[in-house]
């Protein structure tokens, strides 16, 4: 197995890599649903030992909205795409065409809209790494949570901790100059899939 | 969220995984439980008491180290043993605990690590005869918890019920 505190600079910066490749599909995708265009920053790759929770939304009870894929195929580990609360909203906003600040809540209908641009956002991320190092990834039907920032992280990070004693997370951050969204998504592959994404460029 | 009844207490902060003690005018809080259990001890006539914030259940199920105050047979135990040697006698000792939900409940891998926390933690406070007073655990909606060491009040907060106390 792989430990992911122990990968090469040359390795590392392969992730990152693939990170952006991947981000930049998903951004693209994102563009053409929402109609403008929507620009991303380079990845960042973080190492999080195990017990601890990325701070990354401001505080641990920020509220945010989040869908997490699990991954099926050749890798295994998690999508998980979110944003603050305000941020999804806007977004929301964004797919309907009105003026930033419509939405006020959310209501199954924002759910349902805000998973299904997180699936978008995941395939077209999953499906560029896919052609890239040879391997079939598909996203594991998605599920909504709306609830503080690090109890959602936590529970995402649980699925690798029990395998390793941290965690790689490839975080991308998505954003619109216009109105006020600002989005992230988390692809943390497993310490075992991370070999294997490894292995087929050629990075072992 | 506003913090509740904060005042100028001293607030000590139990981290993921970790373990603490406190004793009034200090109140013990840990935010945003998801999967996670909080476990509340507390000895109302010293008025002190522990909590502690497990993950996980047993130390079987990661095979990696780290804390290893963030499993429930770890942690349970310790909360009691040092109470007890601080001098609260095991019958006085009142338990409360919170959290447990499965914040991505569609997800079938991810559903049953808060129930089993919640049964291991019950599991361990059982070795000791200690039954819990009160609890507020199981749904998919994260909570924050904190431990009133005057009044052995356990507030839980969460987004969609607000505040409850236990």
């Amino acid at each position: 197995m792989m430990r992911p505190d122990q990968l090469s600079e040359m390795q590392l910066d392969t992730l990152r890599e693939v990170g952006s490749i991947g981000a930049g599909h998903a951004a693209t995708a994102l563009s053409q649903l929402v109609g403008q265009k929507v620009d991303l920053a380079v990845p960042v790759l973080q190492l999080v030992p195990i017990g601890q929770v990325p701070e990354i939304f401001g505080g641990p009870e920020t509220l945010v909205a989040a869908v997490y894929n699990r991954l099926l195929g050749d890798l295994k580990g998690s999508i998980l795409f979110a944003a603050p609360r305000a941020s999804s909203l806007a977004l929301v906003d964004m797919l309907r065409n009105r003026p930033a600040g419509t939405t006020k809540s959310f209501g199954r209908g924002e759910q349902g809209l805000m998973t299904h641009v997180a699936s978008v956002l995941a395939s077209a991320y999953l499906a560029s790494i896919g052609r890239l190092a040879d391997l079939s990834l598909l996203p594991a039907p998605p599920s909504f949570a709306l609830d503080m920032a690090a109890a959602i992280l936590e529970a995402v990070m649980l699925q690798v901790e029990q395998r390793a004693d941290c965690a790689l997370l490839v975080v991308t951050r998505f954003f619109e100059n216009e109105s006020p969204v600002d989005m992230h998504l988390f692809f943390m592959p497993d310490p075992d899939s991370l070999e294997v994404l490894l292995g087929r460029l050629g990075m072992t | 969220m506003e913090p509740s009844r904060s005042g100028e207490v001293n607030v000590i902060e139990v981290g993921v995984g970790g373990l603490a003690f406190g004793q009034f005018p200090s109140l013990l809080m840990t935010p945003a439980l998801g999967s996670c259990v909080g476990v509340t001890l507390w000895d109302p006539i010293k008025q002190r008491g522990g909590m502690a914030h497990v993950m996980l259940p047993t130390t079987g199920d990661s095979q990696m180290k780290g804390e290893a105050t963030r499993f429930a047979v770890v942690a349970v135990p310790m909360l009691v043993d040092k109470l007890v040697r601080m001098g609260s006698p095991l019958k006085r000792l009142e338990a409360k605990l919170a959290g447990g939900s499965a914040m991505f409940g569609g997800d079938i891998t991810m559903a049953s690590i808060g129930q089993r926390n919640v049964s291991e933690v019950k599991a361990q406070l059982a070795r000791y005869g200690i039954r819990p007073v009160g609890e507020d655990v199981g749904g998919s909606h994260a909570r924050t918890i904190e431990l009133h060491l005057d009044t052995g009040v356990l507030v839980v907060r969460s987004y969609l019920y607000g505040m409850r106390e236990l």
